[in-house]
């Protein structure tokens, strides 16, 4: 250890409460930091895989222009191009063929507009979770093709419960009119309002018959292994597609508002983690100056036999690169600890689940342990205290050392 | 054989003047001396007379209001701040009045801080700095820190820091007002020795009959003025 790091952490040593202070500050203050962080990215993450895999998957593809112009014209023809290819590509878990219009439904009570899906029950089921957020009946499976599924609002609206009989009207393929009276045997409830209000479901076959589409689909929708792989397995894809056929879209591509509101929702989180940083900032250099103020004497003493200005200011910086080691030492222990803890736990939140609900998070969230992330704003932490050190250091080097000696 | 100056003071005013006002005092007044290598000076006179004054811009610490400093063949006005620290550490070696230990280190670092900054080995370090403070008696006290010694212990400690590394010019302040009489005897028979061995030029700023005796040259100031 050299002379001046040991002058500087003696001089950590000799104000206790006021280094225990500041590396409090410091520890807490990163410990904030890490587990907002981690807050934030679980349940965005959350957030993510709830809305993709509740209805729009992961990507989506289909005919080229389909998602500007959602028109049965634009439907697939030949699906097996495409299922041929994603039999081929590894890390996909799941993917579905769907049709999607926009039709009208009506009860003895009332009618409204919809988004209706016609689904392959059994490939959906471990593509998307609407099976899983059924609150009454059950859902739709394969050979029962005159049965619907409809969300819990629009079933309030149209005053109909299991057993009641829906009537479906829209254009078909060719032109004609397309109506069908279905069985209400299932209604979910997903917490997300747009579906619950919008969306019906029945059986590809019914959909394909009442819009007289023949084998014609309007998308596959993929789900993919892991979440992190989307935007790299959507590349895989339009790598073994024609791209002038089909459209290969990502859930971002496909829900841009929501994709914006993630990102906006990072600035801002961003912007907090930078507020408790100046935080984290100022209890150092407010420690530094202090400890700078008090040692005037013996800085100009120090000056007096030799010592060079920046052999100072050099003292200085070790003092606080020190603090902040300590306090980023121990606030990266205690930020991951409970990071670790509540990842595995969950943060349960279901006092304001409803409200988390219309977010696709969930009542209970769970921190994202990233290492990445971690080792990022305890650098950070460590280099703002070595930077902050440079005001109270320069004040330190240019001292006169007779005044300085003299100073009481 | 003909001794060179080392220490040339031409002409030199201080002049303090308070912040914020236009009282001023007069430190010293066009004071004008030459030391020659190896001579034994000590500067008397009453409080206030410039005596310290005097030490502080020969060793380098303060610069004149007027005047020149030339020490060692360096003219200190043209020194920048890092190069007046360099030659501080180099050329001089301060016994202060009031001590002026670093507090955060023993007895025994604070005796070696100047060895350690001009780059000494550590073995030759912890070798000189053992035997010059076993020489002054505090052989028991090299991991005290100033606050666990003695006045004396201390004032001991600082003349140990200043002559361990033998540098040219030793500039004392007071340096046996904290100590009996035979310690203070001792001390300065110590470093007369080392005038006399090494060649080293010591400066004394004292009201020490005893230091006055001892020294070649005796420097009578008043009033920031060389009275004799």
């Amino acid at each position: 250890m050299t002379t001046f790091t040991k002058i500087a952490w003696r001089n950590i040593k000799r104000n206790k409460w006021r280094s225990a202070i500041t590396i409090s500050a410091v520890s807490v203050g990163l410990a904030a930091l890490i587990f907002l962080k981690s807050f934030v990215d679980g349940a965005d993450m959350q957030m993510v895989e709830n809305y993709t895999n509740l209805l729009i998957g992961h990507i989506q593809i289909h005919k080229s222009g389909f998602q500007k112009n959602i028109k049965l014209e634009n439907s697939i023809v030949n699906s097996y191009v495409i299922t041929s290819v994603l039999k081929n590509i590894g890390g996909i878990s799941a993917y579905a063929p769907r049709i999607k219009d926009y039709a009208l439904i009506s009860s003895t009570e009332g009618s409204s507009g919809i988004l209706l899906l016609g689904i392959s029950p059994e490939p959906e089921q471990k593509l998307s979770d609407l099976h899983k957020r059924l609150r009454k009946g059950k859902f739709l499976k394969s050979g029962l093709d005159d049965e619907i599924v409809i969300g819990t609002t629009l079933a309030e609206n149209l005053k109909v419960d299991l057993g009641d009989k829906v009537v479906l009207m829209s254009q078909a393929n060719d032109g004609s009119l397309a109506a069908a009276a279905y069985n209400v045997c299932g209604i979910i409830e997903s917490g997300a309002e747009e579906i619950d209000k919008n969306l019906a479901l029945i059986t590809l076959k019914s959909a394909q018959e009442l819009l007289v589409m023949g084998n014609k689909i309007s998308e596959i929708v993929v789900k993919a292994d892991d979440i992190s792989t989307i935007d790299a397995l959507s590349v895989g894809i339009k790598n073994n597609l024609d791209t002038n056929r089909f459209e290969v879209l990502t859930w971002k591509e496909v829900s841009p508002v929501t994709y914006q509101w993630l990102q906006f929702d990072q600035v801002f989180t961003d912007l907090i983690l930078f507020i408790v940083l100046i935080v984290v900032a100022s209890g150092i250099l407010n420690t530094v100056l202090m400890g700078v103020m008090e040692r005037v004497r013996e800085f100009g003493i120090m000056l007096a036999l030799g010592t060079k200005p920046q052999q100072i200011s050099g003292m200085v910086t070790i003092e606080s690169f020190l603090l902040g080691l300590i306090g980023t030492s121990i606030g990266t222990c205690i930020g991951t600890g409970l990071v670790f803890f509540f990842s595995i736990r969950g943060i349960d939140l279901s006092i304001i689940s409803s409200a988390l609900n219309n977010f696709y998070i969930g009542s209970v969230i769970y921190p994202r342990l990233d290492l990445i992330s971690i080792a990022f704003y305890s650098s950070v932490v460590l280099l703002v205290s070595i930077f902050i050190s440079v005001f109270p250091a320069k004040k330190a080097s240019r001292l006169s050392p007779i005044e300085a000696i003299r100073h009481i | 054989m003909q001794k060179q100056t080392i220490i040339s003071v031409k002409d030199v005013s201080k002049v303090y003047r308070e912040k914020h006002s236009r009282v001023e005092s007069i430190a010293l007044d066009h004071v004008t001396l030459n030391i020659e290598e190896g001579e034994f000076v000590a500067l008397a006179g009453p409080s206030g007379s410039g005596k310290t004054t005097l030490l502080n811009l020969i060793g380098a610490l303060d610069k004149p209001t007027s005047g020149q400093v030339v020490i060692d063949g360096a003219l200190l006005s043209t020194l920048n701040n890092s190069q007046l620290a360099d030659f501080r550490l180099r050329k001089i070696g301060f016994v202060f009045q009031a001590y002026n230990l670093i507090e955060t280190l023993t007895a025994e670092e604070n005796t070696e801080y100047i060895a350690l900054l001009q780059g000494m080995s550590a073995k030759q370090r912890k070798h000189e700095t053992f035997h010059i403070l076993k020489d002054l008696g505090l052989e028991d006290c090299l991991k005290r820190r100033p606050s666990q010694l003695s006045g004396g212990q201390q004032q001991r400690v600082a003349t140990a820091r200043a002559i361990l590394v033998r540098p040219k010019i030793i500039l004392a302040d007071e340096p046996t007002a904290n100590l009996d009489s035979k310690t203070g005897s001792a001390l300065i028979d110590l470093m007369y020795s080392m005038s006399q061995n090494l060649n080293i030029t010591f400066v004394f700023a004292t009201h020490d009959k005893m230091v006055m005796d001892k020294a070649k040259t005796l420097i009578q100031l008043h009033d920031g003025k060389i009275v004799s």
